[in-house]
């Protein structure tokens, strides 16, 4: 890391008359109704280097990803591609010319391989028929640059997230690409997938090709970039060089306020009986003899890799999966979910990982959202009382700060940012009276004002004498928050640690080594 | 506004064109005219708007019509059952028959689609099939309706027959009309109300958006995601078995062939009212709304003398401009 940092310094003050911008943006500005999306944004990317792209969610940043794309075109301004002015008449057209955009969401055909992926919209055909092994040759030499070996007829369905982002970055390189720009990439991989893609993003600097880097997470950012631009509501607020900006100063710039992340947990010491036990929890192969116990009133994170099991023994727990041996009891009795609304009703609230994807009704208003749950609550032999859920959901929305302030409960939650969502989901359950609540990566894709305030909703539940599991795969997040943390590995509590054992050194430890 | 209002203006419009433009359109008779022959398909459109907002189809409905309304006619008509409970018990068990049967093949399509997680096209396309031939079977291919002339319970027929065509086909005297307001646009009218109240007012009808706009959210939501299914599998069919009572009374026989294609109707009103296929969308008085449109289309066009199958093309037509300005309207939305 600390040699890295050193070789990138020296190649960028050799490389910092001679490169020239490949990308230029100048002052391009983009409005959609009710909104100035990006103003007056000034933007150069050289050939060979990583320029990252950080801000708040709403700051501007995927709009300007799809201008860089050819999706929308700028209201204003100007784009110049390789020392010319252009104007990309569709995602096509900037694909033709070198440039990828890979989206968090990959834009890969699920049921065919990576071969028939890669050459997707550019077959190669001879007389109308498909030349397939010749494809299938080119795919798997661009995937084994990349580092993957896998068989390239096999459906990309099966492959995990990060071996799809190789395909999508394969799929660039057949097609000659001169830029590739990511977004978010590494949100969902573990951290020796991040490893492994900031090693191919080198590699793709050392062959010439420019990398826009856009991310939440300031320490990748910090590493793999060598130019760093915040936006923040649609403007440029600065760029630089990474050598010249520590991380608080890139947060300060990012939020407009100091944030300081308060480093240890509240200290609780509870000594009430367990309000959930666990005991030998079982389903092959997802997760094996898992153990542990939570108090009212306790923060209890759970470490671990992707893929590691944590999410698998959330959902057995919120009655959304089966598991197949071991007990659990809450607060004293057993307790075995057959549906969610088993979980519900025991008191136990699961905040699942994919908010847009399982946790809201995006067409649904923040009222609707947040009293799903609990309609039950506010409806007489059926017939919803809508000043009582009106209140209800207001008082919700309130409590977890929703942005703006007073927040409207009437707008839908497709509308909010990826902060909002998260805390109307937090609502929802806050209004279930839940003793046990699950937090499933309550902050991934979460601006940093939203995630201040959901730590502090997080912390507030516990000392209500909430039970509260917390499974991230943000150590800071962990270190600032949990009592106690679990780490899992391959399916098994790999250990757990308490007090001062609470370090990410000890964690990371944990978390990959074998035994 | 316009996505809220859309069609409704546009039922405005085509109004004031035939008012316009076509004559005999604007006279109260032919208004409630119109409010009759509406409102089978209102009816089956309302209950085809409760599966289509939680994301499935229903394409059993027209056979329903067909298969309901035989079992209603025989119930009506049927001399043991004249003979123990009077013409009066037997149009009521008629109506119950009616409803009943429809509710319970529908409750059997919901079933299939929740707890057998098969897809609703396939299970509704295998009822409509088994509907449509259960109805030939148990007519032999004839319609169930007036007796004939030597039948022994002839005068007690007719009188079952008349007291359903009172329902079906009866009018209210009201001042100023000169044939009375039709029942079925009444009972139409008092359907559509109660659907709006369900979907908007009630808590199952809060699960049936949630539903139809994130299932699985829903789900882990504590939503009873398959009960309410069901739930709406067996409100279409309800309603269908109600069309078919209407029908048989409107038409004082039940046939075997009765709501042949309906079901496209249903499904054309529905998504011509703003429902969306895709689930989560749509509203009882849309479907009403849809359905208007189609029958003031229709209406002007017979009064103009246009051949019916320019009426055809012409609601085609309508259902594809209904969907584009649907889709055009929606992609405003995606910015934010």
């Amino acid at each position: 890391m600390q040699t890295d940092r050193k070789r990138r310094r020296e190649k960028q003050v050799v490389g910092v008359h001679c490169r020239v911008s490949l990308l230029t943006l100048s002052a391009v500005t983009k409005r959609y109704p009710g909104v100035t999306a990006l103003d007056a944004v000034d933007l150069g990317v050289e050939a060979g280097a990583v320029h990252a792209i950080v801000g708040e969610n709403g700051a501007g940043k995927s709009t300007l990803l799809k201008l860089i794309a050819g999706a929308e075109r700028p209201d204003a301004g100007e784009i110049r591609w390789d020392g010319a002015p252009v104007t990309f008449a569709s995602p096509r057209d900037a694909l033709r010319r070198g440039i990828t955009v890979i989206y968090q969401e990959l834009a890969l055909v699920p049921n065919l391989g990576a071969d028939a992926n890669i050459f997707l919209g550019m077959e190669r055909t001879r007389g109308g028929v498909l030349q397939a092994d010749a494809m299938r040759e080119t795919a798997a030499k661009a995937l084994a640059e990349l580092g993957l070996s896998i068989d390239p007829t096999q459906p990309v369905a099966r492959l995990s997230v990060a071996q799809r982002q190789l395909v999508e970055l394969a799929r660039a390189l057949v097609r000659d690409v001169r830029l590739v720009a990511f977004d978010e990439p590494t949100a969902t991989l573990t951290a020796h997938e991040v490893a492994h893609l900031a090693a191919r993003i080198e590699w793709l600097t050392t062959k010439g090709i420019a990398v826009i880097f856009v991310s939440h997470r300031l320490d990748e950012v910090r590493h793999l970039a060598s130019r760093i631009t915040v936006l923040r509501d649609g403007r440029r607020v600065w760029t630089g060089a990474t050598i010249d900006v520590d991380e608080a100063a890139l947060i300060r710039h990012m939020v407009g306020r100091d944030v300081a992340y308060q480093r240890h947990p509240a200290g609780r010491a509870p000594h009430a009986a367990p309000v959930l036990d666990v005991r030998g929890l079982t389903r092959a192969p997802a997760f094996h003899d898992v153990s542990f116990t939570l108090r009212p009133g306790e923060i209890v994170g759970v470490a671990g890799l992707v893929g590691a099991g944590r999410t698998e023994v959330a959902r057995a727990l919120a009655g959304i999966e089966p598991w197949s041996a071991g007990e659990v009891s809450l607060s004293g009795a057993p307790y075995r979910p057959r549906t969610p609304r088993d979980a519900i009703d025991r008191g136990l609230a699961y905040l699942p990982e994919d908010r847009q994807r399982d946790g809201l009704v995006l067409r649904f208003t923040v009222r609707e959202n947040v009293t799903l749950p609990v309609l039950r609550r506010f409806a007489r032999r059926g017939q919803i009382r809508r000043e009582e859920e009106t209140r209800a959901a207001r008082a919700a929305a309130t409590a977890v700060d929703l942005r703006p302030a007073p927040p409207d409960i009437e707008r839908p939650t497709l509308l909010l940012s990826g902060g909002n969502q998260q805390k109307v989901v937090v609502a929802k359950w806050l209004l279930t009276d839940a003793r046990i609540i699950v937090f499933d990566e309550p902050t991934r894709g979460v601006d940093v004002g939203a995630k201040v305030d959901l730590h502090r909703q997080i912390r507030s539940l516990a000392d209500l004498g909430k039970g509260v599991l917390l499974i991230s795969s943000e150590l800071p997040e962990l270190l600032a928050l949990a009592d106690r943390v679990l780490v899992m590995r391959a399916g098994r509590v790999a250990g757990e640690l308490s007090g001062d054992d609470v370090t990410a050194e000890r964690i990371m430890a944990l978390a990959v080594e074998t035994p | 506004m316009m996505r809220r209002y859309g069609v409704v203006i546009a039922l405005l419009a085509l109004s004031l064109g035939a008012a316009l433009f076509v004559p005999g359109f604007l006279a109260l008779g032919n208004l409630t005219t119109i409010l009759l022959h509406v409102s089978v398909n209102a009816i089956l459109a309302l209950g085809m708007t409760f599966v289509i907002v939680t994301g499935g189809i229903d394409l059993s409905v027209g056979s329903l019509v067909g298969f309901a309304g035989v079992l209603t006619a025989a119930a009506l008509t049927s001399a043991g059952t004249l003979g123990a409970v009077g013409v009066g018990g037997a149009t009521l068990l008629a109506v119950l028959v009616g409803t009943g049967t429809g509710a319970a093949v529908g409750a059997a399509n919901g079933a299939l689609t929740a707890y057998g997680r098969i897809a609703p096209f396939v299970v509704t396309l295998a009822t409509m099939t088994i509907a449509r031939g259960a109805a030939r079977l148990v007519t032999g291919g004839v319609p169930i309706g007036f007796p004939a002339a030597d039948d022994p319970a002839f005068a007690q027929k007719s009188a079952a027959l008349d007291a359903l065509h009172a329902i079906g086909g009866g009018r209210l005297p009201v001042p100023g009309l000169e044939r009375g307001f039709p029942v079925p646009a009444l009972i139409m009218l008092a359907v559509v109300g109660a659907g709006a109240f369900v979907l908007t007012r009630t808590r199952f009808g809060r699960y049936i958006y949630a539903i139809g706009g994130n299932e699985e959210a829903a789900r882990l939501s504590g939503v009873p995601v398959k009960g309410v299914k069901l739930g709406a599998y067996a409100i279409s069919g309800g309603c269908a078995g109600l069309a078919a009572i209407l029908l048989v009374g409107q038409l004082k026989s039940g046939g075997p062939d009765a709501g042949l294609l309906y079901e496209l109707n249903a499904i054309a009103a529905a998504v011509i009212g703003g429902a969306s296929l895709l689930g989560g969308v749509g509203t009882a008085w849309g479907a009403l709304v849809g359905a208007l449109l189609i029958g003031v289309l229709n209406n002007g066009l017979d009064l103009l003398g246009v051949q019916s199958f320019w009426q055809e093309i012409a609601k085609g037509a309508i259902i594809l401009f209904a969907v584009t300005f649907d889709v055009w309207t929606k992609r405003g939305h995606h910015h934010a």
